[in-house]
């Protein structure tokens, strides 16, 4: 559809701006990191695998008109508490996996239940409290981890808890649901192991996605999206809609948590998920969505080129400066940057439409006046 | 229905104060009451307490300009602080010692303070609206790009370069024969040879950051800083009223970028270390939560806010460690600290904002 | 309509509860430790070590080799364990092969099972005992999880100040 209208190189040029920059680092890094082609596809896939679940439950907030989902992180807790549980327990392999899932529904609807209300009553300010919330929540979620579990909520095993009695281990060990979804049913052609069970499972999650947007609700969200004076007109309960879409991303953010870290194969207990939200909204962007508008496409191409860069990077720093740190700061720059970039650009179309808004709305009531 | 006036003035006051004020405040008491019973010395509570209070005022003060004119909380601070860490640094790399590198160290980070914020400024008025989220963000990647350039900038100091390489700057050095303590130690009052209590008061760190609140609600009784106000409080009017707002809150970014950076040189001299790289992201939150948990909101803002923030922030923050350990024999301070800062945060985000945006 | 609703409802939440149970009877994991040991003094009675036995634990492919007095671990997830043992007795027998399923307690993570006793047709308390680990010494050396992380230390959020 896109393709019929006349073809325009400045706007591509606009709306392409950072997958195109990313294209260009990842074509300039990759000699220089000297890496063999079969690591690297191995590493992407791998990370494919991974993250794109987690990348995935960002999609229906961004739909619903409420931004990059930042509290996304409130549910990759929520994730990592119902593993300690089954780690605890010692349930292993893929029931663990299924296991931990069920068990992180209750806590993300709950936490998400919460922030969504929180979003409510700060509309027009969601990411900055989705941001916000993050800290917010990760102080409650090492206080009920290092000084709950354990002492009010049971946690018996050794291996779990600390020794002076309560409070979870820095690191909890996942080795025996290690890579238990990745590994069945992989095959390695040239051996580039593919986690076939992963892809199903992400492609299960495209469907539903895809057939989301189709419900009335998914047709809700979209129409508060837009905008949400005009839904409530039509009857749609915009808080109920709006506070819906925060939990289906958390809930989802806590699955993408479980299959992030049983690839992993263990997890700080206190800090994985302090990064989540960081990499998976870079992630997003890189693909070429914005702040209103992101597809499944831009999250398969944007785990792509952001792990791409993220793989080569420290590696062609090392080449270009001999310093191993300044590719480690560069991808930490990149990856804020582009965040940065991608809300200013969101900003000032939003300014512009609204300005734009305004001066029809100014018109219209110049006209009014002199009809009168 | 009847009321004594007592009890009226008391809603009054409640309303006044609002609720996370008083909870903190009342726990802060609860605190001081307890330090004794739990055998901690309260003269060296207050000392720590005024210690903290001098390294940090002037951090959360710069906040103030920001709110006024209407931009929300400054999340951008940590510009400033790379423009108090590149004067900081570049002040000693010419080679000053003592007092004069304060000072050197203020007047060569202020070209950069305006740059910063200028360019920070122009970029916020684009985006009116969305301050925050972009402020957040830009603060974040101006922090890991100056990461990279403090490898790069060609530092040759022996005293703050890495000791092997000799090239970068290093994660954390001592001021020591820099600036240390050159404010606190402007007549201080030290009470123990007198009367052999341990309060210790940083009065030169005091009376500075007096001088800068002094300078600030001058500035906002000038006909620029109420017309600062005017375009925080309702920009609309204030267009109509011939003022130019862009212009208005360039400055104000300006200034609060300045104030960021000569916080961030005022915590230095009083913690006796220069922290560079990722240790710019951290100064973010206390000046917020401090500023927020003294009564402002995200467009209103006054300098006794910012006393009051202050003290009950690095109270809670110096108090809780020890009074609470000693009651329960575990360190729920850090908890409690991450816990109330961004729950102030999450609390003034979902408050209706006065005035129009 | 409000009634099927909440029937579907409380059906799904049914589900869940019900696949979390079974995952919680499948998935357990226990550690199983293979003795071939001597058992002294069992109602008066001692129960040999075997010479060597070789046991095929189902469902993995490597086979477990236990010389005299030895100890290898297999791990089996659910309650049943199902192995294949061959025998030899003494020096020069011929080996006999057995096949044994075991129901493990739920409650126990490690077990130690006594080969010799199992296979004399013992009861249970005389085979099987838990196995209790050694405290760990305080500094267990736990490696660090390799992610996506930035390997810059962790202060890069934004959670107070520097100094505590």
């Amino acid at each position: 559809m896109k393709m019929k209208k006349n073809f325009n190189g400045f706007d591509f040029l606009q709306n392409n701006l950072v997958p195109l920059m990313f294209i260009i680092i990842c074509v300039i890094c990759y000699p220089l990191a000297d890496l063999s082609p079969s690591y690297l596809i191995n590493e992407i896939v791998n990370r494919m695998g991974r993250n794109i679940f987690l990348i995935l439950s960002l999609l229906i907030p961004i739909m619903a008109g409420m931004g990059l989902n930042f509290g996304m992180t409130l549910g990759a807790m929520a994730g990592q508490i119902a593993l300690i549980f089954v780690t605890d327990w010692q349930i292993w392999g893929i029931p663990g996996v299924v296991l931990a899932m069920l068990l992180s529904i209750p806590l993300s609807v709950l936490l998400g239940l919460m922030c969504g209300k929180l979003m409510n009553m700060a509309k027009g300010r969601e990411m900055i409290l989705g941001y916000m919330m993050n800290y917010f929540v990760t102080g409650l979620y090492q206080g009920v981890v290092l000084f709950m579990m354990g002492s009010i909520i049971p946690i018996i095993h050794a291996s779990v808890r600390l020794p002076r009695g309560f409070g979870v281990r820095t690191t909890v060990n996942l080795t025996p649901m290690r890579q238990c979804l990745d590994n069945l049913l992989a095959p390695r052609p040239y051996g580039v192991k593919i986690p076939v069970l992963n892809f199903i499972i992400i492609g299960l999650l495209c469907l539903f996605i895809i057939w989301f947007r189709r419900t009335k609700l998914g047709q809700d969200m979209r129409a508060v999206g837009q905008d949400m004076e005009v839904a409530r007109a039509a009857g749609i309960n915009v808080d109920r809609t709006r506070i819906i879409s925060i939990i289906i991303s958390t809930v989802l953010a806590g699955f993408g948590q479980i299959i992030y870290l049983q690839n992993i194969g263990n997890f700080a207990t206190y800090t994985a998920h302090s990064q989540t939200g960081m990499f998976c909204i870079a992630a997003l962007l890189v693909g070429g969505a914005s702040v209103e508008r992101a597809s499944i496409g831009n999250v398969f191409l944007g785990v792509i080129l952001f792990h791409t860069m993220f793989i080569v990077a420290p590696r062609a720093g090392i080449a270009i400066t001999g310093d191993a740190m300044i590719g480690e700061y560069f991808r930490v720059f990149v990856s804020y940057g582009v965040i940065t970039l991608a809300l200013i650009m969101y900003e000032i179309k939003k300014r512009r439409a609204r300005s734009q808004g305004g001066a029809l709305l100014a018109q219209a009531q110049k006209e009014g006046g002199v009809r009168a | 229905m009847h009321q004594p006036a007592t009890a009226i003035a008391l809603q009054y006051w409640l309303k006044k104060m609002g609720y996370p004020r008083l909870i903190i405040g009342g726990f802060l008491l609860v605190l001081f009451i307890m330090a004794p019973l739990t055998g901690s010395d309260l003269t060296t509570q207050f000392t720590n307490v005024f210690n903290r209070f001098s390294w940090n005022a002037v951090l959360v003060l710069a906040m103030v300009p920001m709110i006024h004119s209407g931009c929300g909380l400054n999340f951008g601070i940590p510009l400033g602080v790379l423009a108090g860490l590149l004067g900081g640094t570049l002040a000693i790399e010419m080679g000053f010692t003592g007092p004069m590198s304060f000072v050197m160290a203020i007047v060569v980070s202020t070209p950069f303070a305006i740059l910063f914020g200028g360019g920070y400024g122009a970029l916020l008025n684009k985006i009116k609206g969305g301050e925050m989220m972009v402020a957040t963000y830009v603060g974040l990647s101006s922090v890991s790009f100056m990461c990279i350039m403090w490898l790069v900038i060609p530092y040759k100091h022996p005293s703050i370069v890495m000791a092997y390489t000799g090239v970068g700057l290093r994660n954390m050095f001592a001021l020591d024969s820099f600036y240390a303590g050159v404010l606190a130690d402007f007549l201080k009052i030290d009470l123990n040879p007198i009367l052999g209590i341990n309060l210790v008061i940083p009065t030169g760190s005091i009376l500075f950051f007096a001088l800068l609140a002094f300078l600030m609600w001058a500035f906002l009784h000038t006909k620029t800083g109420t017309a600062m106000t005017a375009v925080g409080s309702n920009p609309t009017f204030a267009k109509a009223s011939g003022i130019n707002v862009d212009r208005i809150r360039v400055l104000s970014v300006i200034l609060s970028t300045w104030l960021g950076a000569v916080g961030v040189l005022v915590y230095q001299q009083g913690f006796g270390f220069v922290q560079l790289y990722t240790a710019p992201m951290n100064m973010t939150m206390p000046a917020v939560a401090a500023v927020l948990l003294g009564g402002a909101s995200v467009n209103k803002a006054s300098i006794s806010n910012v006393v009051i923030g202050t003290i009950l922030f690095q109270g809670l923050v110096t108090m809780t460690p020890t009074v609470i350990t000693a009651l329960i024999h575990t360190d729920v301070s850090e908890v409690i600290r991450i816990v109330v800062s961004n729950g102030m945060v999450v609390y003034a985000l979902t408050r209706k904002t006065e005035g129009a945006k | 309509m409000k009634k099927k609703r909440l029937l579907i409802r409380l059906a799904a939440v049914a589900l869940c509860v019900a696949l979390g149970a079974a995952m919680m009877v499948i998935g357990r994991g226990h550690t199983i430790y293979l003795d071939n040991k001597t058992l002294e003094d069992y109602q008066g009675q001692e129960y040999k070590s075997f010479e060597r036995v070789n046991i095929t634990v189902h469902g993995e492919d490597e086979v477990i080799k236990l010389a005299k007095r030895e100890r290898d671990m297999a791990t089996c997830m659910g309650q049943s364990f199902h192995m294949t043992v061959e025998i030899i007795e003494k020096k020069g027998d011929q080996p006999r092969v057995e096949e044994i399923d075991l129901k493990l307690p739920y409650s126990m993570d490690g077990i130690i099972v006594n080969l010799p006793a199992l296979l004399a047709g013992l009861p249970e308390e005389a085979w099987m005992t838990e196995f209790i680990p050694a405290p760990e010494p305080e500094d267990s050396s736990e490696e660090p999880s390799i992610g996506d992380e930035f390997g810059m230390g962790e202060d890069l959020g934004m959670e107070g100040d520097p100094i505590a």
